[in-house]
């Protein structure tokens, strides 16, 4: 007799959540693994002063956006994107968008 | 168990039924599933990094005071720390020294930092794995440097930093107080800002306050607005990559309702001969339902573990150049995993839901038909 | 045992394209016969015949089916009585075109919830039965004439049902297939059966497994009418 193609779709249905247990667990796993990671960049924090992630180095105040002062940043407008694909990426922060309207 | 066997023979028709159209029906598996991935990537790429942020950045300073001169970051001078101490519930006040190096030879933007316990030597820097790699630095190397006044100097390379804080120190150059003041021209009796440290967190608010009172001309940031920043920069609002994604799935979605709600005649026929040989509306309608399923429960599970692949395994490929921007420098690093059932809930009723109704609907009218019609045809 | 009392069937009703089908019929057909409706196009006979098979409802009249008022039964319970005792053979035959010989077959079966082994199995026996045995997993578009005609009346009879109806079973097929046709009738009939046609065909309403025509004109019986 040949498979039946509900079992071929039942089949892959429970293979997908079974993945997605999988990938669940992987997470909860590695989570536990990069503890130490985190401690040694948590030490280097606060070590270190830092106040942000070094994702971006193409603008002053995308390498330091919480460091970023209410002016240079946004010197046309001071939530205006920008030609910098990680200033559309990572709008104003806060604290300047909000500054002056509390 | 009639119930379930129904249900199956009915899988078994409508997937006999999408088999016809092989070509198209897998063409559309494969874009939808393709939706798919891009959307649960970004959501776990945007979740993973918003909380190693949260978690990384939970040690930053609790108070940093910057001086605001004609409307810009300035230089604060040193002797601020003492009016700054003599605030009650200050524990301690010290000065930043940190800035920006341009190379021109690499084309690449560093960061400068005087770490407050001194770790090296005079001349001696570490520096950060970015660093390293682009400008092929390895410990015992030198280090051209311009100054301010036009000289070059060059420092040792006495350290890198290790590779598992490369998330917070790519770009880092660590170096003495001494060597960044003669690189800069940083006079002695200045910092870049000053670091507060206070005795209890709750009154951070109130001794911000208190010192842009005492010095109108500085600006205090909070820890709390440290971590407010990282977590609206990844924010469903975070621009271009959700305005890319939002096009994408515009378009599918077009695709998916001219798929799902045209109803072409041959369908419409079939719907009546199978109501003349005794289905009801209800099997009709479950027959719809799982046509609409199967395309979207496959696209959605695959596209969720592809994309978990993607972002954490393999460490987010396809957004790098897009995350990259004009930097020359680009951290690697393998965000912590996590999977937010909450999210993927939400993904699921956002992509699965809404076909496997655009398919059921257009079917209701032709469902409902009289099991007579096809022999009036 | 069909018992149709003053059948009325109007299409449209209240509009201005209102049609009225049936005028006032009142018929019984017997079990294990072979009936044929006869009629000019427009007569009334496929719409007759979509009622007694609880397809349609009358607009007004009764059927009694085996002594059961089945007029007025909700869809659920309708189509579970006619899915159990219609078996339908329509006149394009009306097959699922792009999937197997086999799946059409046990297409009409799938809503009873059957165990699937045993519900491929006699549709196996059935198609056996109609020396299609070979052509089970090809697909529908790809036989013959003769051949889809004999997946139809195999498709009519998976579920076992009391009475086969038919709707112009001849009209698209040759002398030889019609002759074919008839003969399975018959051996239907030999096994207990009732056969209801609707055809204008004289080589089925003269046939030898014919035991009654009725004839049918402007939505009224106008002979053999009444009592088997």
């Amino acid at each position: 007799m040949t498979l039946r193609r509900s079992t071929v779709f039942i089949s892959f249905t429970a293979l997908g959540l079974a993945a997605l247990f999988v990938i669940a667990a992987d997470a909860g796993l590695r989570g536990r693994g990069a503890a130490q990671a985190l401690a040694q960049k948590r030490w280097l924090v606060k070590s270190l002063a830092l106040t942000d992630l070094a994702l971006f180095t193409d603008a002053r105040y995308t390498r330091h956006p919480a460091m970023a002062d209410l002016h240079s940043p946004f010197q046309d407008y001071p939530i205006s994107l920008e030609h910098f694909p990680s200033g559309s990426l990572m709008p104003p922060p806060p604290h300047v968008r909000t500054h002056g309207r509390r | 168990m009639g119930g379930v066997e129904k249900q199956r023979c009915i899988i078994d028709f409508t997937l006999s039924s999408l088999l016809r159209r092989k070509g198209k029906n897998g063409a559309l598996l494969v874009v939808y599933t393709l939706v798919v991935f891009l959307l649960a990537s970004v959501m776990l790429f945007t979740q993973a990094i918003r909380k190693e942020a949260a978690a990384v950045l939970a040690d930053a300073p609790e108070l940093v005071v910057q001086r605001i001169v004609a409307g810009r970051h300035d230089l604060i001078p040193l002797d601020y720390m003492g009016k700054i101490g003599a605030i009650r519930g200050v524990r301690a006040v010290s000065g930043r020294l940190w800035g920006y190096y341009y190379d021109p030879l690499f084309g690449a933007n560093y960061t400068l930092v005087v770490p407050e316990e001194q770790a090296g030597g005079l001349g001696e820097i570490a520096v950060g794995q970015g660093v390293a790699r682009s400008s092929m630095a390895s410990e015992g190397n030198i280090m051209p440097f311009h100054t301010h006044d036009g000289r070059l100097v060059s420092l040792t390379v006495a350290r890198v930093l290790p590779a598992s804080t490369e998330l917070v120190s790519s770009d880092l150059i660590l170096l003495t107080a001494e060597d960044f003041r003669m690189l800069f021209g940083v006079p002695a009796g200045v910092a870049t800002d000053l670091v507060v440290a206070v005795a209890n967190p709750a009154e951070v608010p109130t001794i911000a306050a208190k010192i842009a009172r005492l010095l109108p001309d500085t600006r205090p940031i909070a820890r709390s607005e440290i971590l407010r920043t990282y977590d609206a920069a990844f924010s469903w609002r975070s621009g271009i990559l959700l305005a890319i994604l939002a096009g994408a799935l515009l378009a599918f979605l077009i695709f998916a309702w001219d798929k799902a709600t045209g109803l072409s005649a041959e369908e419409r026929r079939e719907i009546g001969i199978l109501k003349a040989v005794g289905w009801e509306t209800g099997d009709v309608l479950a027959m719809k339902f799982w046509e609409g399923s199967v395309i979207s429960l496959s696209a959605f599970l695959a596209g969720v573990v592809l994309a978990y692949l993607h972002v954490f395994v393999a460490a987010a490929p396809l957004f790098e150049p897009v995350l990259k921007g004009w930097s020359v420098l680009y951290p690697r690093f393998r965000l912590t995993p996590s999977l937010d059932f909450a999210q993927l809930a939400v993904l699921f009723f956002l992509v699965v839901v809404p076909y496997a109704v655009a398919t059921i609907v257009p079917a209701w009218r032709a469902a409902t038909v009289d099991p007579d019609a096809v022999m009036r045809g | 045992m069909i018992e149709l009392l003053d059948v009325h069937k109007t299409f449209n009703q209240g509009k201005p394209n209102e049609y009225v089908a049936l005028r006032g019929i009142t018929l019984a057909i017997a079990s294990c016969q072979a009936t044929v409706l006869k009629g000019p196009s427009g007569s009334g006979k496929t719409t007759l015949l979509s009622i007694l098979g609880g397809m349609a409802r009358p607009s007004a009249g009764r059927i009694i089916l085996s002594g059961r008022e089945i007029t007025s039964l909700p869809e659920r319970f309708l189509t579970d009585i006619r899915r159990r005792t219609f078996g339908f053979i329509f006149q394009q035959f009306n097959l699922i075109r792009g999937i197997s010989v086999l799946e059409n077959v046990m297409l009409p079966a799938y809503p009873c919830g059957e165990s699937h082994s045993l519900l491929r199995g006699r549709a196996l026996a059935l198609l056996e039965l109609f020396g299609l045995a070979g052509r089970a997993a090809t697909r529908v578009e790809w036989l013959s004439g003769g051949e889809m005609q004999r997946v139809a009346i195999a498709r009519a009879l998976i579920n076992d049902p009391a009475v086969i109806v038919a709707d112009e079973p001849t009209a698209h097929l040759d002398t030889k297939l019609s002759g074919e046709f008839l003969e399975f009738m018959a051996r239907l009939k030999g096994e207990g059966k009732t056969i209801i046609m609707a055809s204008h065909d004289p080589l089925v309403c003269e046939a030898g497994v014919v035991e009654r025509v009725v004839e049918m004109r402007d939505g009224r019986v106008v002979a053999g009418g009444g009592a088997p």
